[in-house]
């Protein structure tokens, strides 16, 4: 797994996602980023119609923010970036960022999602982290490719663990409502300056914590990302330079280049389901969150699905697979059961618009076996072949959450915990959350920290899930991808913009949740052929006649009275 | 057994039911010597049984009736989350009366999922349905028992297969780019798909279920043969039977109570058809051609936490199979057979 895992997340897609991402494509970034997705806060308890918390209101929940200069970062945060860590790290001179243990030594039990196999809960990883934060800490390991259907369920029972972590891919339908019922204000203990008890919390940047307020109160420990999209169209460098390939600047460029490089014959296909890199070229609204959808323009909201660019991406994804330039396992759409990344690996096809994680994953697991591997990132292009528009995606979207019920002294041992998973690049905190133990989970080979087999297995999600420092990309082992990484989110967060609810957590009114439930499902059955652009419309019109007017109607007010937090 | 108990004629097969090994004669048998005694009486003196059917009848309260309470939620907005406990959020979701049966009824994608319920279950009937029969008498016609427990291991193996393994094995055969289609790419024709193909998708999953399940399904059957006396054959074959005159006579005739009887069974679960298989290819076609109601009320409820809906469509669901049950029963009677139950 990403050795940084908690830095190198970006947009509505966690890092620990990764193993899934690489078991399900893109498709599945499509699931978390996409539809059945959050409403999220009310701007009180007592109000059932849904809203948010900004300004006046957001500013005497929010923690003070104090910047940790623990180290300065090889290339800083520019236009949303993650900053980037290029240079060597010197595990011997590493800082310490908790210079003494806040745990109380209580028990506290974490549910959260895990992407491959969970490791034994008494492994040296666990055991060595909840020493160091002097937390009792046990792990509730859930698959995260089916979490959505567990939290539902644990939820609605009477025994939720005294930690809940929730990606924002999972906050359809009631769950938000869930999260205001069910989950601790922890605004005693962290807002204002309180945070500064916690050095590491009182770092992560404050749009993160914005969005971490869910009824009116801050409620969640977020995971801070950056907002640059996350969605990288990712290429088999190598086979693309011997083949001489040139990399498409418009999207007819882009449909030429498939043509040349399909050969099903000799089992090579272009790419995989394209739909989120058309959404980002045509300049769809962002599909990540519901909130994100909408947009004001000349006075008015509209939401993505209404959009031209919205038929437009999709026409243009449809005829991709329709010219059998998609590898067919892609036609199975999320219920794909074999992994991708071993085909793309394999170079059954060579375009993969995947996760940002995955640019630095994919080429760590295939670098042992196949050493002439090497992936990179293609440029977003307009799809006239101008500059793009992107929509930005949102600074925090995995969350965790204390039970209502806990005691204070669970409170506070969670925060102790959350102070060293949040601790910075160059700590020594930082380095066992995201390494593990050196000589049992990773070795120094030319100055460089690398995971074993040990590491691989057992320093995965876990600790990184539950608070992480301000969004980061750091690979010793890989500068050349990190440097890559930063660089493409610095180039394509200069064509970002801001939609009009950026970075607000949004309860939609309970009536209106189920209204966009289906459009993610028929985007996919459109792309494969299965359904028409004329059907879309149809929903299109549906949906507006089924509250989708009215949804506008209450966005709209939202927005007269809370104005939006986008700069 | 003398030569008269072949039955010749329905009527006759109808006057000896006992004579078939599952749809038991006990239980008439059993009604007909208690009939006259007292309640007291009865339970004195079978109180060691009633004491030991009380665990399974207290499982099947808690597990089955109980739950049935639960349907309330079809007629609210049910937010399982105002409460830590599910019966007080019942009690304090809002009441929607039929609001949720409403919009159930004017849901295309409902509709689609009936739709293919009913079609998957016909096909099924009619392609799936005869095979475990075809093969008992298969394997019934082997003499060499090493032979014959070798067929059967092998006809049993993929029954215990995951879903998500058979698929995976059809997707690398039969998938855009498994073996099929690159073979006949490798021959200078087009690859073919048979997975995605929304056309063909039901054909599809009876075949899957067909190549999984058929050979569990014989072994009911196989029961029903081994009850056979043999002296029926050989009374047949000294009358001059031949060796299809001995199945349609013998064999089959046996065979009929266990068919209806199954069947009855069958239409009873017609509208729960593969929903682990289908969920897994949901995807694939899409839900236009997949969705069955089984997946469209876990999509809703699990997927979408939109509970009172999927509830209300589980209670559609519910209420048509009691009916189909009804009718498939009433239809077997019709044949003179037992059926699930009689009055």
């Amino acid at each position: 797994m990403t050795p940084n895992a908690a830095s190198a997340s970006s947009g509505s897609s966690g890092p620990s996602r990764r193993s899934f991402l690489a078991s399900t494509a893109v498709a599945s970034v499509a699931v978390a980023g996409g539809m059945p997705l959050l409403a999220a806060c009310g701007s009180s308890d007592s109000d059932s119609r849904g809203g948010t918390t900004s300004g006046k209101n957001a500013k005497k929940l929010l923690p003070a923010y104090v910047a940790s200069n623990v180290v300065t970062p090889d290339i800083p945060s520019k236009n949303g970036s993650s900053m980037g860590f290029t240079s060597k790290l010197d595990v011997t001179t590493l800082k310490t960022s908790v210079p003494k243990k806040l745990g109380k030594g209580g028990k506290v039990t974490i549910m959260s999602p895990f992407w491959g196999s969970p490791p034994k809960s008494d492994n040296p990883y666990y055991t060595s982290m909840n020493s160091l934060i002097g937390v009792d800490v046990q792990w509730q390991n859930q698959d995260g490719n089916t979490y959505d259907q567990k939290l539902g369920a644990v939820l609605a029972s009477s025994d939720v663990p005294d930690v809940v972590v929730i990606p924002g891919w999972n906050m359809g339908g009631k769950i938000p409502s869930a999260i205001i019922s069910k989950f601790a204000d922890l605004g005693p203990y962290l807002s204002g300056d309180k945070v500064k008890e916690y050095p590491n919390l009182a770092a992560i940047p404050t749009d993160a914590w914005q969005r971490s307020i869910f009824g009116g109160k801050l409620r969640g420990l977020p995971m801070p990302a950056s907002y640059v999209t996350n969605i990288v169209p990712l290429y088999r460098k190598d086979l693309f330079d011997k083949a001489g390939y040139q990399l498409p600047k418009s999207a007819d460029e882009f449909t030429a280049l498939c043509k040349e490089i399909t050969n099903a014959r000799a089992k090579r296909w272009a790419c995989g389901d394209m739909k989120w890199t058309a959404f980002n070229i045509f300049g769809v609204l962002s599909g990540s969150e519901k909130a994100l959808g909408w947009n004001q323009v000349d006075g008015k909201l509209v939401y993505r699905v209404e959009t031209e660019e919205y038929l437009e991406a999709l026409e243009w994804t449809r005829k991709l697979f329709a010219a059998g330039y998609v590898h067919p396992d892609f036609k199975l759409g999320k219920s794909q059961a074999t992994d991708p990344g071993s085909k793309f690996g394999a170079g059954e096809f060579l375009i993969w618009n995947n996760d940002i994680s995955n640019w630095y994953g994919q080429q760590a697991a295939q670098a042992a076996q196949n050493p002439d591997f090497k992936i990179w990132g293609m440029d977003l292009f307009g799809h006239d072949g101008d500059d793009p528009t992107l929509w930005a995606a949102e600074p925090a979207g995995i969350f965790a959450f204390v039970n209502r019920k806990a005691s204070e002294s669970v409170i506070r041992d969670v925060l102790a915990v959350a102070n060293v998973t949040a601790a910075p690049y160059g700590t020594k905190e930082w380095m066992m959350t995201n390494y593990g133990v050196e000589g049992t989970h990773y070795t120094i080979k030319d100055g460089v920290p690398v995971k074993n087999d040990k590491g691989n297995n057992e320093v995965v999600n876990a600790f990184v899930m539950v608070a992480s420092p301000a969004s980061t990309i750091a690979h010793p082992d890989f500068p050349d991808v990190t440097k890559a990484s930063v660089e493409w989110q610095q180039r394509m967060g200069a064509f970002t913009k801001k939609s009009s609810f950026w970075g607000l957590q949004i309860t939609e009114p309970a009536r209106y949740t189920n209204l966009s439930n289906d459009f993610e499902q028929l985007e996919d059955d459109i792309a494969r052929g299965h359904k028409k652009i004329s059907d879309m419309q149809q929903a299109v019109s549906d949906w507006k006649k089924q509250g989708g007017d009215k949804l506008r109607d209450w966005y709209k007010q939202l927005l007269d009275e809370n104005g939006s937090a986008a700069s | 057994m003398s030569h008269s108990t072949v039955p010749r004629s329905r009527a006759e097969a109808n006057t000896k039911p006992a004579k078939t090994p599952v749809a038991s004669g006990g239980a008439t048998g059993a009604r007909k010597r208690t009939g006259k005694l007292g309640l007291r009486l009865r339970f004195r003196r079978d109180r060691v049984l009633l004491l030991m059917t009380l665990p399974a009848l207290l499982l099947i309260l808690v597990f089955n009736y109980l739950p049935i309470l639960g349907n309330i939620v079809a007629f609210e907005d049910y937010d399982p989350y105002v409460s830590d406990n599910g019966i007080v959020s019942m009690l304090h979701s809002p009441w929607v009366g039929l609001e949720n049966f409403q919009r159930i009824f004017q849901d295309s994608a409902f509709w689609d999922a009936v739709q293919n319920t009913f079609v998957l279950f016909f096909l099924q009937l009619v392609l799936f349905f005869p095979i475990p029969i075809l093969l008992a008498l298969l394997i019934n016609s082997v003499v060499r028992p090493r032979v014959r427990a070798v067929a059967q291991a092998v006809l049993y193996l993929p029954h215990f297969f995951s879903w998500v393994l058979v698929i995976a094995v059809f997707q690398q055969m039969f998938g855009g780019a498994g073996m099929l289609a690159q073979q006949l790419r490798e021959h200078g024709h087009n690859g073919i798909d048979l997975m995605t193909d929304p056309a063909i998708f039901k054909l599809l999953v009876t075949a899957q279920s067909v190549w999984k399940d058929a050979g569990w399904g014989i072994i009911v059957f196989l029961a029903a043969l081994a009850s056979v006396s043999p002296d029926l054959y050989e009374a047949a074959a000294m009358d001059g039977a031949g060796r299809w005159r001995r199945m349609w006579h013998v064999t089959l005739p046996a065979l009929r109570p266990v068919v209806a009887l199954l069947l009855v069974l069958r239409v009873g679960d017609a509208l729960t058809v593969g929903f682990e298989q289908i969920l897994l290819q949901r995807d694939a076609v899409g839900p236009g051609a997949a969705e069955v109601l089984d997946t469209f009320v876990w999509w809703n409820g699990v997927r979408n936490q939109d509970f009172g809906y999927a509830a209300a469509a589980g209670l559609v669901k519910g209420v048509v199979s009691i009916g189909l049950v009804l009718a498939a029963n009433k239809v077997a009677h019709l044949m003179g057979e037992q059926g699930v139950y009689k009055k």
